[in-house]
Formats: C-alpha cells, sequence, structure tokens
C-alpha cells in the first residue's frame, strides 16, 4: 500500500493533459507528403555565398542550387552546369550550362548569374566568404547566355570541385540587384527544388515544393526543419514522433532508439577526419616524441568504445574511397615501439615527455572522451599530456597566432573528397587550418597547390600523405560517422559527405 | 509615483554607461580577435589586419569606445561577427520571446511559490513540516535545465502531451506584430494560434517557474512567522478575527514586500536562467542567441544582450519600487 508508483504517475499527468484539446495532436509529426527533420544547427545567413558552414549544406541544398553536384558516391556530377572543361594548365575553366533553370521568382537563369555569384559580387565588395576561393577568378567571360569560360591567377586544378562545394549556390543577379542584400536576406530566392515559406532564427524552417523546379520534382510537398540544438531533445523529437527524421545523436542512442518498433537508426561514415593537428616545434619538435604519440594509440579501440566500432580507423588524413586515400598502407599500433622512441629521446615511464593537448567539447560527438583516451594511452608510454578546452570558434585565431598546444584534436570537413581539401589544407603552413608550420612538409604541399596534372597531383597527395604520418607531422585517426535516426517507412539517400536532402525522400 | 519613475531614469543612465564601458572592456581584454572571427577561416593575415584596420581595432580602447558609443547613440550597435546581422535587429527580433517566456515563468514561480509558502506556513509546528521542508530543499537544488529535460521526458516522450519545440505549430501561420506571439495571437484574432502559443510555452515555462518557486516559497513562509510575532496579529486574535482573514487581510499584505523583492531579483535571474531552456525548447529567444554568441565569441551580440540583460534588471527594479509604494503606505507619505 501507499507510495507512488511510476504507472500511477504517468497516469496521473496524464489525467493533467487529457482535458487539454488540441495538445497532443500539436505534438505529432506531418502527413505522408511531407518530412519534418531535427536539425542541429541553423544556417549563419540565408545568403549562401556569404557564411557557410558543413552542416548549413543540407539546407542550402534545399533552396540554391550550385553549378555541380556530387553522387551519393562523392562523384562529380552535372547540375546547372552541363559540361566542363579545365585547361591543360589549369588557369581556364570553361563549360556550358542548362537554359531551363528558373529562379523562385520565374526569372530565368543565365551565365550572368553565373558570373554575378563568382565574380561581379566580389568584385562589388559584398561581405562573402566565398571571395576567399573565387578572388582567384581574374576574368569571367559569358560568350552565350548559357556558356562560361573563368580565368584564373593561378593554376586551380580544384575548381571544378569547388564548383558543387560549401558556399557556391548560385544566387539571382537581378534580384539581387533590385532588392539588395538586406532584401534578399529577408525574402532569399534560389533555384532549389523547395522554396522558403517561413523562417525563425534558431528555431524552424519551413519550405515547399517548388512545382517549377527544372530537375526532378521532390516527392515530398512541404519539408519541416526544427532546429534542435541539444542532443537530448534531438533523441526526444524522434522518440515521441514530433520529427521524423533526426541527425547528430549520441552513437548508443542510434543503437536504443533504433530497436524501438518504427525507428531505424543509421551510422554513415562520411567525409569528415577526426585527426590529431601537431605543432613541429615545443614538446613535439622531436620526431621520436611525435611518433610516439602516433603509434601509442589504440584507435580500434577509440571507435569501438565512442562510435560502436563504426568510425573507421585512419592511417592517412583521407577518408576510404576518397581519391587521397591509400589503401595498401597501414601505420601500426604498436606501444612497445613507442616506448623505443621515447627511450631514445631520453624518455621513459618514470621520466615523461611532458607535453600540452587542446580539444573541444561538444563540437563533435565525444570529442572530450576521445581526447582523454589519448591522454591515459599516451600515460601507459611515457607521455604525459596535459589537456585543455578550447572553443572551436578560437581554433584559427590561436593557431595564428602560434597559441595552440603541441596537439589539437581536430575534426575536418571535406565534402569534395579531393586530396587537396584533406592534406593540403591541414598541412600547408600558409593555412589557418595547419598547426605544422615546418617548411620541409610544407613546401611540398605549396608545391602541389599549383600542379595542374590531376593524376600527378593526387599521387604528390598520397605520397604526402604517407610522409606526413611516418614523420609524425599529421597524425590521423578516425573517419567520423553521422548518426541519424528516422522513422522506418522514411527513405532517404546516405550521401558519403553527410548531406540530407528531402528532396530524395520518401514515404513507404 | 512619477518621481520615482523619473529618478530611476536618470540614475539608470550613468549606470548604463557604466556597465556598457565594463563591457566594452572587458570584451575587448578577452584574446579574442574580432576581425579574425568575422573572416573566413581561409583568411589569410593580411586579410585579417585589414579588417582589424577598418573595424577601428588598432586605435586605442578608450577610442574605440568613443566610436563605439557615439555610434549607439545613433543607435548603430554594430554587426554580429558571425551572422553579419545588425545586432540590434537580431536583439529586436528575439527580445520578445524571452520576455514572454519570462513573464510565463514568473506567473509559474508566483502561483507556485505563494502556494507552496502559505502551504508550508500551515505546516508549522507539524511532522509534515520537516517533510515539505526538504522537499523544498530537493526542489530547489534541481537546475532549470533538468527540469526542461525531464518535462520533455515526461510530458513530450512519455505522455507525448505536449509540444517542446519552438513557439508555434509548423501548420500555422506566424502572425508577426509585436513579436508577443500570445499578443499578436489575440490582435490577429486567431485561437488555434493561441492555444497553440499557449501550449508551446507550457513546459519551458513550467521548467523555469519551477527552479525559481522554492526561494519564494521559503521566503514567504519565514516573512509570516515573523509577521506573526507582531501585536497587529495578536489583537487581531484578541478581537475574535478568524485565522483565515488574518492571514489575508493582515499578516499577507505585510509578508509580501520581502517576497517582491526577492521576486523582483529572481525576475532578472530568469533572463539568465532561460539561456539553456530556451537552447533545450528550441526557443527563438535573446537566451538562444546568446548561447550562440558565446560558441562562436561574437562579441558585438554578447555586449548587446549584456545591455539588455542591464535595461531589462534597472526596468524591474523600477515596477519593483513602484509596487512597494503601491503596497506600502507609508512610502506613499514620504
Amino acid at each position: 500500500m501507499g507510495g507512488i508508483s511510476r504507472r500511477g504517475m504517468l497516469g496521473g499527468a496524464a489525467a493533467i493533459v487529457a482535458p487539454w484539446p488540441g495538445l497532443t495532436s500539436a505534438v505529432r509529426a506531418d502527413t505522408r507528403d511531407s518530412v519534418t527533420i531535427g536539425w542541429p544547427s541553423d544556417v549563419p545567413s540565408w545568403d549562401p555565398n556569404e557564411r557557410f558552414t558543413p552542416d548549413a549544406q543540407s539546407l542550402f541544398k534545399m533552396v540554391y542550387d550550385q553549378p555541380l553536384d556530387q553522387d551519393a558516391q562523392l562523384k562529380l556530377v552535372p547540375k546547372l552546369i552541363t559540361k566542363w572543361e579545365l585547361a591543360a594548365d589549369g588557369r581556364t575553366l570553361s563549360g556550358e550550362m542548362r537554359d531551363d533553370v528558373t529562379f523562385h521568382d520565374g526569372s530565368k537563369m543565365t551565365s550572368a548569374d553565373l558570373k554575378w555569384t563568382f565574380f561581379d559580387r566580389i568584385k562589388a565588395g559584398h561581405k562573402v566568404d566565398t571571395a576567399n576561393v573565387w578572388k582567384r577568378v581574374t576574368t569571367f567571360d559569358t560568350p552565350t547566355p548559357a556558356s562560361f569560360v573563368m580565368h584564373f591567377d593561378s593554376p586551380f586544378a580544384t575548381s571544378p570541385n569547388w564548383l558543387g562545394f560549401l558556399g557556391s549556390y548560385v544566387v539571382p543577379k537581378d534580384y539581387m540587384e533590385k532588392v539588395g542584400v538586406d532584401g534578399f536576406l529577408a525574402k532569399p530566392i534560389g533555384s532549389g527544388p523547395f522554396k522558403i515559406v517561413d523562417y525563425q532564427l534558431n528555431t524552424r524552417v519551413v519550405l515547399e515544393r517548388n512545382e517549377a523546379y527544372w530537375g526532378p520534382k521532390p516527392r515530398l510537398r512541404r519539408v519541416v526543419i526544427e532546429i534542435i540544438k541539444d542532443p537530448s531533445a534531438r533523441v526526444a523529437a524522434i522518440q515521441s514522433g514530433a520529427v521524423d527524421l533526426v541527425v547528430n545523436v549520441p552513437v548508443r542512442e542510434v543503437t536504443r532508439l533504433g530497436a524501438i518498433p518504427g525507428l531505424t537508426g543509421q551510422l554513415t561514415p562520411i567525409t569528415r577526419v577526426i585527426l590529431l593537428q601537431c605543432r613541429n616545434d615545443l614538446g613535439f619538435a622531436d620526431e621520436n616524441v611525435r611518433l610516439a604519440a602516433s603509434h601509442a594509440i589504440d584507435k580500434v579501440a577509440l571507435s569501438k568504445a565512442f562510435y560502436a566500432g563504426a568510425a573507421v580507423p585512419l592511417s592517412v588524413p583521407a577518408t576510404p574511397g576518397s581519391p587521397g586515400f591509400v589503401a595498401d598502407y597501414t601505420f601500426a599500433y604498436d606501444p612497445e615501439l613507442s616506448k623505443q622512441l621515447l627511450a631514445k629521446s631520453g624518455f621513459s615511464l618514470d621520466k615523461p615527455a611532458k607535453l600540452k593537448m587542446a580539444t573541444f567539447n561538444g563540437q563533435f560527438p565525444s570529442d572530450y572522451d576521445i581526447a582523454r583516451a589519448i591522454v591515459q594511452m599516451w600515460k601507459k608510454v611515457g607521455i604525459d599530456a596535459e589537456l585543455e578546452v578550447v572553443e572551436y570558434a578560437k581554433y584559427f585565431e590561436l593557431n595564428r597566432g602560434a597559441k595552440l598546444p603541441e596537439v589539437t584534436l581536430y575534426t575536418f570537413d571535406n565534402a569534395t573528397g579531393d586530396p587537396e581539401i584533406y592534406s593540403g589544407y591541414l598541412l600547408n603552413p600558409k593555412l589557418p587550418f595547419s598547426a605544422w608550420k615546418g617548411m620541409d612538409i610544407g613546401q611540398k604541399v605549396i608545391d602541389l597547390f599549383t600542379v595542374a596534372d590531376n593524376a600527378k597531383r593526387i599521387a604528390g597527395y598520397r605520397d604526402l600523405a604517407k610522409e606526413a604520418v611516418e614523420t609524425g607531422a599529421s597524425i590521423p585517426l578516425l573517419q567520423s560517422v553521422q548518426t541519424s535516426v528516422r522513422k522506418k517507412d522514411l527513405s532517404y539517400t546516405a550521401f558519403g559527405n553527410g548531406w540530407v536532402l528531402p528532396q530524395d525522400m520518401e514515404w513507404s | 509615483m512619477l518621481l520615482i519613475l523619473a529618478r530611476r531614469a536618470l540614475t539608470a543612465v550613468p549606470i548604463l554607461f557604466v556597465v556598457s564601458l565594463m563591457l566594452f572592456v572587458a570584451l575587448r581584454v578577452l584574446p579574442v580577435d574580432p576581425a579574425a572571427m568575422s573572416m573566413p577561416p581561409s583568411a589569410t593575415l593580411a586579410e585579417i589586419d585589414a579588417m582589424r584596420s577598418q573595424m577601428g581595432l588598432d586605435r586605442p580602447l578608450l577610442e574605440q569606445y568613443g566610436i563605439w558609443l557615439n555610434q549607439a547613440a545613433h543607435g548603430d550597435f554594430g554587426q554580429s561577427l558571425h551572422l553579419r546581422r545588425p545586432v540590434l535587429r537580431l536583439v529586436a527580433d528575439t527580445l520578445p520571446a524571452t520576455i514572454e517566456l519570462a513573464v510565463a515563468a514568473m506567473l509559474v514561480a508566483s502561483a507556485l511559490g505563494v502556494g507552496g509558502g502559505l502551504a508550508l506556513f500551515a505546516l508549522r509546528g507539524r511532522r509534515a513540516e520537516l517533510a515539505a521542508e526538504s522537499a523544498t530543499t530537493v526542489l530547489m537544488s534541481v537546475p532549470e535545465f533538468l527540469w526542461a529535460l525531464l518535462f520533455i521526458f515526461v510530458f513530450g516522450v512519455l505522455l507525448q502531451a505536449l509540444p517542446f519545440t519552438g513557439r508555434l505549430d509548423a501548420s500555422l501561420p506566424r502572425p508577426d506584430i509585436t513579436g508577443f506571439l500570445l499578443l499578436d495571437a489575440v490582435l490577429v484574432g486567431r485561437v488555434d494560434v493561441l492555444w497553440s502559443a499557449l501550449a508551446h510555452l507550457v513546459l519551458p515555462a513550467a521548467a523555469l517557474g519551477l527552479a525559481f518557486a522554492p526561494p519564494i516559497v521559503r521566503v514567504l513562509r519565514s516573512s509570516l512567522l515573523d509577521v506573526y510575532h507582531d501585536d497587529y496579529i495578536r489583537q487581531a486574535r484578541l478581537r475574535g478575527l478568524s485565522e483565515g482573514r488574518i492571514l489575508c487581510r493582515h499578516a499577507l499584505k505585510n509578508a509580501a514586500l520581502p517576497m517582491l523583492t526577492l521576486m523582483g531579483v529572481q525576475f532578472g535571474f530568469l533572463f539568465g536562467g532561460s539561456l539553456l531552456v530556451e537552447v533545450i525548447y528550441s526557443y527563438p529567444g535573446l537566451g538562444n542567441l546568446m548561447v550562440d554568441a558565446v560558441r562562436n565569441a561574437d562579441l558585438p551580440i554578447i555586449q548587446m544582450v549584456g545591455l539588455t540583460y542591464c535595461v531589462l534588471v534597472l526596468a524591474i527594479n523600477t515596477l519593483v519600487d513602484g509596487l512597494y509604494v503601491v503596497l506600502n503606505p507609508k512610502l506613499r507619505r514620504r
């Protein structure tokens, strides 16, 4: 007798809310011709050229189109541009584009819009982050409304990749000139498969199908993106049925939720690498210490402990299947070798090498826990690392000011899969991504940026990746996974770069 | 009353000036470079230096503050580094949602606080008093974000009875007149919108309110215990007044003053408490904006939100002072 049972408590709570008509329907996701997605972050801006993040790509791709696209296996495929050709010297990119594309306001897209996006608005001084890539365009010719020629100031071998990457979305010239950037942000229009119906910062985007879309028409009429930043709230949202699909939930929750009838969980390896960014000085000036640190990390154990074994251990800073990946190369986990390397430099368990390690906390799943595990692995071989937490947003600033410690647990996303945007960006001492400033490796990277011959370029990056790992300039750890949970009867295409696109979704 | 408001308005100006200076200096001495934060990661050092110069960050700190103050006086509080939009507009867009949430939470906290305080007072000297006191201690030790997650689990997942994302059902049109959704729903005459907005407000307001109710319970009970030692209570009893009448007509009115002070202070804290609750409930308010700003080291937003909190606290204090005058006749005669 007495006491409050769980059933009794729930029954009581049900009695409280039951008389409130209409409330229960409010938490259900929509009907069969629509989908509600729980997404972890908002777009920084609805001007896709202005500000972008990897997570914003899926949202941008609903509203805007890119000149080139990638299929689920990351192969570059035609989109707005039907044919393209990079000159042998890598300084000219020419191509033809579709003539049947219209923007959401009904106006026709031409090569003038392409020129406006990648040249004119940059020259006009619009504060767009795409300028950092496309400022290399010296002239942009539009011989016909459906053709273009871009000239670069230096060989730009990855220019086709960049036409399908990050903020490279075509925006309407006439509309933007008419309403200005502020007007565009107030009512953004693109040429994509969905139109924005309602947007509220940090909360929700409501989109409706673009009935005049030039490409394959989406099967879903309406898409609601619920911006749910808290992982626990995203888990609750899918479990309660308030949304139909969520991404970036903790790995353990994917397993738990996947066991609930009507839901299915998925772990998709994506083009995001988790690695240790190393400096070439301080406690890491000694190659023996760097290599000892690298050999001491059991990547398989990290994957099992934090990603249910789904994250692929990496020996080079590139993901399997991407051009820069070296399939037949393995960097061994060998703690005994670590001890021997440390002994050569006068370190031991009793006299450990001391260094500092930076990590984010909450930037990617289990980041802080991975860092702590690595510190423990190092302790076993004679490396005493002091852990400090830094904000992701401050990484670049700390790096520019040479204020990062010897090693930083870092994640890097490269939806293109091109090795220039892996090893090239991660090890180019002139770019703020690279903590490594040594010119032995650095000069080789800088030289590779100007190689126009694609086969030679890819081979160069493969060699460079191996050399960087074997000298301890780079310590790759894992290929990251995208976690998702969805209703079982909702199908979608899992892209190798983490895109989640409602235009490919359908209910069975 | 008008005199109080005028006096408050006059004192608010130097307070705001000092707070703005403190915020400005504190944020500038942080090891964060606003110029670098406003550029894409691939920006070169030369480009960042040019931006630093353009933003005036290479000038002396006081000169920078003077420029900021001058621009602020003209309504320009700067641009968000991350979102690249005027911070004044961002704050203006998000503040009504937070005020709406804070007011609703205060109503919850007041109802629970006054009800709980009276209940605890009624239990004085009985066996149940210790249990009730322990219960308030337990309630007080649970932070608002934990209530938020617990409510989502119970009312969102287990019972699936209440929505827990956003302010309004996605299928309904969002009226945008004042930014206060409940008011806007009334203005456009949409009962369904009003109902949905209220349903979306229940859980975040309850989570915030419940976390702030226990101190009100404690203070009200303590004030009532003090007041019941006063002579006029004894005399009221001698006059044969009922206990209920003594409590409602005499004791509660006098015991309410310390509670009112506490509620005024707490109302300011509610805005701080809304940070995590807004993130958990995807509530498009100032707290949500602030959490992102801190994550992105977006100094202009942090500064503007800090100033906004200061203005709100000053406004609340003025309101509480006014209520004091209404409740305490002695102050009216001064």
